[in-house]
């Protein structure tokens, strides 16, 4: 089996525990405005690989993964779910730590697939309010929704990711809606904070693209921090 | 006495000889556990640091010499008592007579101790001047008297660089645990016995053995004379913790009187102690916080340890390093682990007194090493960057569990091997002169015979690689006869007689060469092999450039065919050294370590096929060549760890900068990211690794107002220094170099 592969990083250590390899897959439908890698929007583009390949990149460097594994982004991984669910079978074959890093915009068969096969999903919410999230996304987020809670019913471990853009997902009411969201789980799940940052503008403006949240300011410490506050007040609890 | 000494210690092989592993396996005690029990400094120690920092300032105020004492000629009981703050003393002993006054070394050479002076505007007496000009053979005249022209000429054009020839040679390790835990006039009787056991054929090999022992024994009472200057009396064993600490000070404080070698490690001493401290922890004599403040105190006497050097050398290991090089952790031969609770409290002091480059702390990682150890290591480094790494399980097998390190990467067992330090050849000259028809390509200069003139055109990889086989075959003799003649002069002359006494009598000796520019002359034969380089020559035939078309790989990027350059180098010239029988029957061995001479040499040498300019600084050690290692991280670590230990049994050092935040974005993150980049480099057979984390942004800061940095410290090559004491232009370098980051 192939999967398009935009880039893969060997030393990933953001993206879920330990020292993982991050394989980066090409396409997405979302149309995230602050999207730091729209370079990976494009389905059926960059590299075709097969698990085989993608593993033994792996195994070079296994003796750095032992306390990590491999984590699966994108672009939307879940577009190419026959191969992601490949890939992590012959993960868990080899004792490999698998990670999901998921937007959730795909379809429920698509998730369903893969979870059985996942250790951990990383899921990556934009916004709770269906205005607020079609303005930053470009697509609305029922579908998206159906599928948190399909991950939440299922055995892997769940981190909800939340990138804090100032003035457009903070306020008040916003976080209230994420707040009523992750309770209506059916099981808790930790928040990570993430400070929305301007580093993708040199990309946009590479690609000829217009960034539209030009405007918005970097999230700063505080802003963090005041999320991290009104969260926790939720009985939400923020990395 | 004795008896009254060893109470509780346990094994009795080692009281009927001299076996101080064998004491430490019979009384270790092991620590999983992790660094809470630790406390942190004294009063006295802080008071005494405190006063340290503001003379240390003073010194880098004054120019980097804050004071010589010219009128002495350094012996091991050369000076009376000396102190910093007496009543905050708790470990004395300085070189000289006031602390950061530093002592005049002439056995080395009186040229360079005058040079030394003179640079920093003292004058050495005029009595000294005299007696050792015309009436003393000092090594570095000797040596220069018996040089051939040859050995002259590789010298001054680079192909040699930082021979010992004209400063003590360094990286003798004594076993200075013996005189606390023997006293020393059980050591005396012991060499007294050995050399009545030298009595019978009287070959030259023999009488020179005799007349060293004799030069040890002296020594010895030397260094009991120093002991009583300061009020103790080391004929006798340690009786306790303070005195364990005490008496092994002053036993490595006699040998950095008696010598200036350019490196003067400390040994494997922290668990060795350890048993001293726990003893009387368990006896109500010594509180945690006694025990540390002994530790503290230690750290701070190693840290005031220098010499006076000339700016020449400066420019070859700058940041005025000593390599106090102290091991510590490492696993037992049984499979116990040799790390100790007081293992912890050597780290520890790097946050008590605050981070600093001596003494050289460095971690003998293995992959059994306790996860509460491995992570504290991970925590130090990302605190202080202070500390090194070096592959226990691949020492391990061939040393045992008692060896330390010399100087940044060479291996010895303690007590029973020395090595004849050798320096490091260029390699990549002897790829230029393999271009050159064997003239030299800056000079013009015919240095190697025999070497044919390439075609013009394009560089024919088969016929460069003929040429550059038979230039290693030339340097390989002409390098391993001058550090014969070198290591003979400095027997004779500059003998280490307080080090030599502090081994068994009969040592296993190592001939360490080392080789420079190894990623360049890589890189290089990998654009000739798979680019099409051109040499532009001057008009006397001599590439002064190279132009290149095409890609090809570069030695640091998990690409076997330019890794493999690496490898078959480091192999085919380990193999030809070995050609050449050395002085003494001494084991040939080779290491890939630049210190900072990294700069040094890629100044004496031309441009390069790997598009390197004229003049610019190799990478250090073992590492890729800056900026080319573009696959990251771990494919740098593959691609150094595919250069075998059995060719480089002198060591093979990787020098690794890494952004903090690259490493995971919380403390703890971090410091499991660490520890599993340790645990897969050492699995990988990797050897060394320096490890700094920190932002390129605070180097940048330091440049800017470095008197607001002035315990800022980084690792470089095998060692770590203060940034500020770099020159400008090494400073520039460190820059240079590769941080990791996230892609």
């Amino acid at each position: 089996m192939i999967g398009y592969v935009h880039s893969i990083e060997p030393f990933g250590t953001v993206d879920g525990p330990g020292i993982r390899m991050v394989v980066f897959l090409s396409g997405c439908q979302l149309g995230c405005a602050f999207c730091h890698n729209p370079d990976t929007w494009r389905e059926k583009a960059g590299a075709k690989m097969t698990v085989d390949e993608i593993l033994a990149r792996f195994e070079r460097n296994r003796p750095f993964y032992r306390k990590g594994g491999i984590t699966v982004s994108g672009g939307e991984p879940l577009l190419q779910a026959p191969f992601v669910r490949a890939l992590f079978t012959a993960c868990r074959e080899r004792g490999i730590d698998t990670a999901l890093d998921t937007a959730g915009h795909a379809p429920l068969e698509a998730l369903a697939a893969v979870l059985p096969v996942t250790n951990r999903v990383l899921f990556g919410l934009k916004a709770v309010h269906p205005l607020r999230h079609q303005r930053l996304t470009q697509r609305d987020n029922q579908l998206i929704l159906a599928n948190l809670h399909q991950a939440a019913a299922s055995r892997a471990a769940l981190v909800i990711r939340w990138v804090v853009i100032p003035g457009e997902n903070d306020s008040a009411d916003e976080l209230d809606r994420l707040a009523e969201l992750l309770h209506s789980l059916n099981r808790p799940v930790v928040v990570e904070l993430l400070p929305y940052h301007t580093m993708a503008l040199v990309k946009w403006k590479a690609m000829g693209m217009t960034y539209k949240l030009a405007h918005v300011p970097e999230a700063t410490k505080e802003m963090v921090d005041a999320v991290r506050a009104a969260l926790a007040a939720k009985q939400i609890t923020c990395l | 006495m004795q008896k009254q000494a060893w109470v509780g210690f346990n094994g009795e092989k080692w009281q009927n000889s001299i076996d101080v592993r064998d004491f430490i396996q019979n009384n270790v005690h092991p620590y999983v556990g992790d660094s809470a029990f630790l406390a942190g400094p004294t009063e006295k120690s802080k008071r005494l640091w405190q006063k340290c920092l503001t003379l240390l300032a003073e010194e880098v105020k004054k120019g980097g010499v804050l004071d010589v004492a010219t009128k002495t000629v350094s012996t091991i009981d050369a000076f009376g008592p000396g102190y910093i703050e007496r009543e905050d003393e708790i470990i004395v002993g300085l070189q000289t007579d006031a602390p950061l006054k530093r002592s005049l070394i002439v056995n080395g050479g009186i040229r360079m101790a005058e040079q030394a002076a003179e640079a920093y505007g003292y004058k050495v007496d005029e009595a000294i001047s005299e007696i050792y000009h015309k009436h003393v053979t000092t090594h570095n005249e000797a040596v220069f008297r018996a040089y051939t022209e040859e050995m002259r000429t590789v010298r001054n054009l680079g192909i040699l660089t930082g021979l010992p020839d004209a400063y003590g040679r360094g990286r003798i390790i004594g076993d200075y645990r013996r005189v606390a835990l023997y006293g020393v006039q059980r050591l005396i009787d012991e060499k007294n016995a050995d050399l009545e056991a030298r009595s019978a054929v009287m070959s030259e090999a023999n009488i020179r053995l005799r007349e060293e022992i004799a030069k040890q024994i002296e020594s010895l009472q030397a260094l009991v004379r120093l002991g009583e200057a300061y009020g103790f009396d080391l004929t006798r064993p340690a009786q306790n913790a303070r005195e364990a600490v005490q008496w092994l000070y002053l036993a490595y404080l006699a040998s950095i009187r008696e010598q200036n070698g350019a490196a003067m490690s400390f040994g494997r001493t922290a668990t060795f102690l350890d048993i001293y401290i726990e003893r009387d922890l368990a006896n109500g004599t010594l509180t945690e916080e006694a025990a540390q403040e002994l530790i503290d105190q230690l750290m701070i006497k190693l840290r005031l340890a220098r010499h006076l050097r000339t700016p020449d050398y400066n420019e070859l290991f700058a940041g005025d390093p000593l390599w106090v090089t102290e091991v510590l952790g490492g696993m037992g031969d049984d499979g116990r682990t040799l790390v100790s609770k007081n293992t912890f409290r050597y780290l520890q002091a790097l946050y008590n007194l605050g981070p600093a480059p001596e003494p050289n702390l460095t971690v003998l990682w293995s992959e059994a090493l306790p996860e509460g150890f491995k992570s504290f290591c991970a925590q130090v480094s990302l605190d202080t960057s202070s500390i090194q790494y070096e592959n226990d399980d691949l020492m391990r097998p061939i040393y045992g569990d008692d060896y330390g390190i010399a100087c940044c990467v060479s291996a010895m067992r303690l007590g029973k091997d020395m090595q004849f330090f050798g320096a490091r050849a260029n390699l990549a000259k002897a790829l230029l002169l393999a271009i050159n028809g064997g003239r030299d390509e800056i000079k013009g200069r015919l240095v190697v015979p025999n070497i044919p003139e390439l075609p013009a055109g394009p560089l024919d990889y088969e016929a460069v690689r003929a040429n550059y086989s038979k230039v290693m075959a030339w340097l390989a003799n002409v390098y391993v006869s001058t550090l014969n003649l070198i290591h003979y002069m400095h027997d004779r002359y500059a003998y280490e007689s307080i080090q030599m006494a502090l081994h068994d009598s009969d040592v296993h000796r190592y001939l360490a060469c080392g080789v420079a520019g190894l990623s360049v002359a890589a890189d290089s034969l990998s654009a000739i092999r798979y680019a099409k380089v051109t040499p532009v020559r001057n008009e006397q035939g001599l590439a002064v450039a190279f132009e290149t078309e095409g890609e090809f790989p570069n030695f640091g990027n998990d690409d076997d065919r330019a890794d493999e350059m690496a490898v078959a180098l480091t192999h085919e010239f380990s193999n030809l050294l070995k050609q050449t029988p050395a002085y003494r029957d001494a084991e040939h061995t080779l290491s890939v370590l630049t210190i900072t001479s990294n700069v040094m040499y890629g100044k004496k040498t031309g441009a390069t096929p790997d598009g390197r300019p004229s003049g610019a600084p190799f990478a250090p050690g073992a590492n890729p060549m800056h900026g080319r290692d573009k696959s990251g991280a771990l494919a740098a670590m593959r691609s150094i760890s595919k250069i075998s230990y059995d060719d480089c049994r002198d060591g093979i050092s990787y020098t690794f900068n890494i952004l903090p935040a690259t490493l995971g974005k919380t403390r703890e993150q971090r410091r499991e990211n660490l520890v599993s980049l340790l645990d897969g480099y050492a699995s990988l057979h990797g050897h060394h690794i320096n490890v700094t984390v920190l932002d390129r942004s605070v180097l940048e800061a330091a440049m800017r107002e470095p008197e607001k940095y002035p315990q800022l410290t980084i690792r470089v090559s095998g060692y770590a220094v203060h940034f500020i004491r770099l020159t400008r232009e090494q400073q520039q370098e460190v820059l240079q170099r590769t941080f990791y980051q996230a892609l």
